[in-house]
């Protein structure tokens, strides 16, 4: 996938976790950058299972360079689960083409037997000190494996986005999730090329 | 082509024997033995170690031939034999120096072999005029100096440099040393007394002097913060020792190697032996930094038979598995760490600035050090002396670390139980302790476990800058290796060449092995065995 395909094509985008994970942030921080930062269109709009917090929680964002009529994800290019009833709620979407993202440690995707990309954000970001990072350090992860918004711009997003004075704290989540995922790209590459050590 | 001739130097050692009886006989027919060879006679060819080889290169010979008696005729058995190897091992070390093998020759002759002889000199000589003349420039052994130097002004000059007055008596430093704690009669606390009494230049505090480890264990103790081992850095170089307290380990071969290597006009070929299995970009701006490893291997291959060079091919792997592709120095040289340690200040000076030059001249921005006596010449040596390299100097772990870290790697399990060598100038002079440590737990070992003594506190492999090995330093060896066998564990990793180098010459202990044996293999050889994409 290259970088320039990956901007001008159309993307539904569904991120699902539990309240108060900062899923709709993600939502938000995505459409600002894409429609901010990239200047493209973007819509982003967000729901809740019975009780928010502790409950499922949903975003969903489209990004297109034509103008969106309709603002809801029916064919999701990628969904991302912070959360096993996020996934549960919503695996009936998954088509044969939508790329799944997990929590690595959070979500077991029960029945989907396709290739898919996992990070452990929560411990990632329970690592850095910070749990409550999490969904930035899988904004990061998802921006670097997807390419579906500029590098630049969400960073941009990010820090207009978070609290005042915890930006460079985001940032370095979001470059955690960025680094990750570019690492697992390249290991991906390697062991298909059947270089997975150092030796061979 | 018209060369110098008349300015040739070929040195000729011949074995009283055989080709002393031969050239004899060449000598009274009046026979035509090329001029510019000098002749010098010695007991067997065997005798002429490798120091005494390299020595001739370094004081300006263009060509060294050793002249020893043939096959089977040696006087004391094993003379040729001997003189085969040093000057097998001694061609590998002229190749890599750049000073190219072709320069160094060994003849065999049997005493009634006289025409024989003068066609090897005559060819000898013929060779070495069309090569022309030697890289190396000799140095003027000792500089003749207008006037005696001050010595007393100088140790006042180091006394207050390093603030030995603060020293309180208090004999810290004397129980932390591990050299006293093997027993030898040797005490820093004592050594600081001394100098400031007057007692610099005597012979107790100049052996003594040349003893120290300059491991940095005491200092870490000091209250006073007094900075021993640069204290007795600076002693070592208040003047060159006579051969009484003069204490070079291999006869001063390394010391010679590296002053060589201090020759502007040398173009090294270091690299020569690097196989195709990494990948070196030669325009890169980040520049791998190797050091001495091949030398040493070549040096002990027949002794201790170490592997250091690994370390380097090791390294490389490393870094290509992260896709980084790294330029290395085809001429590169010592960064001068041993010399510097060895007091000889004005030959580290020397080295450093023709390295920053080069440094320079290929435009690097990043310097990647695997071994850490050249990262702590570079990074605080260097600067200390008034050297700056205009780029950065990171040790390789860090980089490893960082890569790591982003994740999407692991490790295959490592059957065995680990221990770890500190190096002491990462460990202990650097406050690095816990960047190789950070790796090691990463490991999927069966167990990692620190020895009694550790970190900045570990006790070190036995010597430094190749000065003053001795009983002692073996004793402490032993120590040491104990230590790590009390661990149970049953692999020692190391970070540094020299740890591998001198803990294994330890091991060839033939009555204490059974006790102090035990695997080593650098951090970066665990690595490239462990490490994988997930
Ligand atoms: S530890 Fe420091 S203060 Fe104490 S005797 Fe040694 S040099 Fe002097
Ligand atoms: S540097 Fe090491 S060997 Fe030298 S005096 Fe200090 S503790 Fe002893
Ligand atoms: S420990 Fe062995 S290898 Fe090291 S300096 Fe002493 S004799 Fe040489």
């Amino acid at each position: 996938m290259t970088k320039a395909a990956a901007i001008t094509t159309k993307k539904e985008i569904l991120v699902t976790g539990f309240g108060g994970q900062g899923v709709v942030l993600i939502g938000s921080i995505l459409g600002q950058a894409a429609a901010l930062g990239d200047h493209r269109e973007s819509t982003q709009v967000q729901s809740y299972g019975p009780e928010s917090r502790g409950g499922y929680c949903c975003s969903q964002i489209i990004i297109d360079d034509r103008q969106i009529q309709y603002p809801y994800v029916r064919r999701p290019d990628i969904l991302v689960c912070m959360s096993q009833t996020g996934y549960d709620k919503y695996a009936y979407m998954l088509l044969d083409t939508t790329l799944l993202i997990t929590d690595q440690d959070l979500v077991k995707p029960i029945g989907f037997d396709r290739d898919y990309l996992s990070i452990p954000a929560t411990r990632l970001a329970e690592e850095m000190g910070r749990k409550m990072i999490a969904n930035i350090v899988m904004l990061g992860f998802f921006s670097s494996v997807t390419l579906a918004v500029s590098r630049k711009s969400v960073e941009e997003a990010v820090k207009d986005s978070v609290p005042k004075g915890t930006e460079e704290m985001n940032l370095n989540a979001f470059k955690k999730g960025w680094d990750y995922g570019a690492a697992m790209l390249k290991g991906r590459e390697k062991k298909a090329a059947g270089h997975a050590g150092v030796a061979s | 082509m018209k060369k110098n001739t008349a300015a040739m130097k070929l040195i000729v050692f011949i074995c009283n024997w055989g080709p002393h009886t031969a050239m004899h006989t060449l000598q009274e027919q009046g026979a035509d033995i090329p001029n510019e060879i000098g002749l010098i006679r010695v007991p067997c060819a065997g005798r002429i170690n490798r120091a005494l080889l390299l020595r001739a290169f370094e004081m300006g010979a263009d060509g060294v031939a050793l002249l020893g008696c043939s096959a089977g005729a040696c006087r004391y058995g094993s003379g040729t034999e001997t003189a085969v190897g040093n000057i097998d091992d001694m061609q590998e070390i002229l190749d890599l120096l750049g000073i190219g093998r072709q320069r160094l020759r060994l003849g065999m002759s049997l005493p009634d072999e006289a025409p024989q002889l003068l066609q090897f000199l005559k060819t000898f000589s013929d060779d070495i005029r069309a090569l022309g003349k030697s890289p190396v420039e000799p140095q003027a052994m000792k500089a003749v100096q207008a006037q005696a130097p001050d010595t007393a002004a100088l140790v006042r000059a180091i006394i207050a440099g390093r603030d030995v007055f603060a020293c309180q008596d208090c004999g810290k430093c004397t129980s932390a040393c591990p050299l006293a704690l093997t027993g030898k009669n040797y005490s820093p606390r004592a050594i600081a007394n001394a100098v400031i009494t007057g007692g610099a230049t005597s012979e107790t505090v100049q052996k003594d002097v040349r003893a120290c480890l300059t491991c940095g264990l005491c200092h870490e103790r000091c209250p006073s913060d007094v900075n021993f081992p640069e204290f007795i850095r600076d002693l070592r170089g208040l003047e060159r020792p006579d051969s009484e307290t003069r204490s070079e380990a291999h006869e001063g071969f390394f010391q010679s190697l590296m002053r060589t290597m201090a020759s502007p006009g040398l173009t090294t070929r270091k690299w020569q032996w690097l196989g195709n299995d990494v990948a070196i970009d030669p325009a890169s701006k980040t520049l791998f930094w190797g050091g001495c490893a091949a030398y040493f291997d070549y040096f002990f291959r027949n002794f201790l038979a170490v592997k250091t060079r690994d370390i380097l091919v090791d390294s490389l792997k490393l870094l290509n598995f992260f896709d980084i592709k790294p330029a290395v120095l085809e001429d590169e040289r010592c960064c001068g760490h041993d010399l510097l340690w060895a007091g000889d200040e004005k030959n580290f000076l020397r080295l450093a600035r023709l390295n920053a030059q080069a440094i320079k001249e290929h435009g690097i921005e990043e310097i990647i050090c695997a071994c850490p006596e050249c990262y702590r010449t570079f990074v605080h040596d260097y600067p200390a002396h008034g050297i700056e390299l205009a780029c950065k100097v990171t040790h390789l772990y860090d980089i490893l670390e960082r890569e790591i870290d982003k994740g999407a790697v692991g490790f295959k399990k490592l059957e065995h139980a680990v221990t770890f060598q500190d190096p002491c100038r990462l460990s202990r002079l650097e406050g690095k302790a816990d960047l190789p440590r950070k790796l090691i737990s990463r490991l999927k070992t069966q167990g990692f476990k620190e020895m009694q003594d550790f970190g900045a506190a570990a006790l070190c492999c036995g010597n430094c800058a190749w000065t003053g090995c001795d009983a002692y330093s073996k004793k402490l060896q032993v120590l040491r290796l104990k230590q790590a066998r009390a661990t149970g564990s049953d692999l020692l990793i190391t970070s540094c060449p020299k740890c591998q180098i001198h803990l294994t010459c330890a091991m060839e202990d033939p009555i204490q092995s059974g006790d102090i044996k035990i695997e080593m293999i650098d951090l970066t050889g665990v690595l490239v065995k462990t490490l994988r994409w997930e």
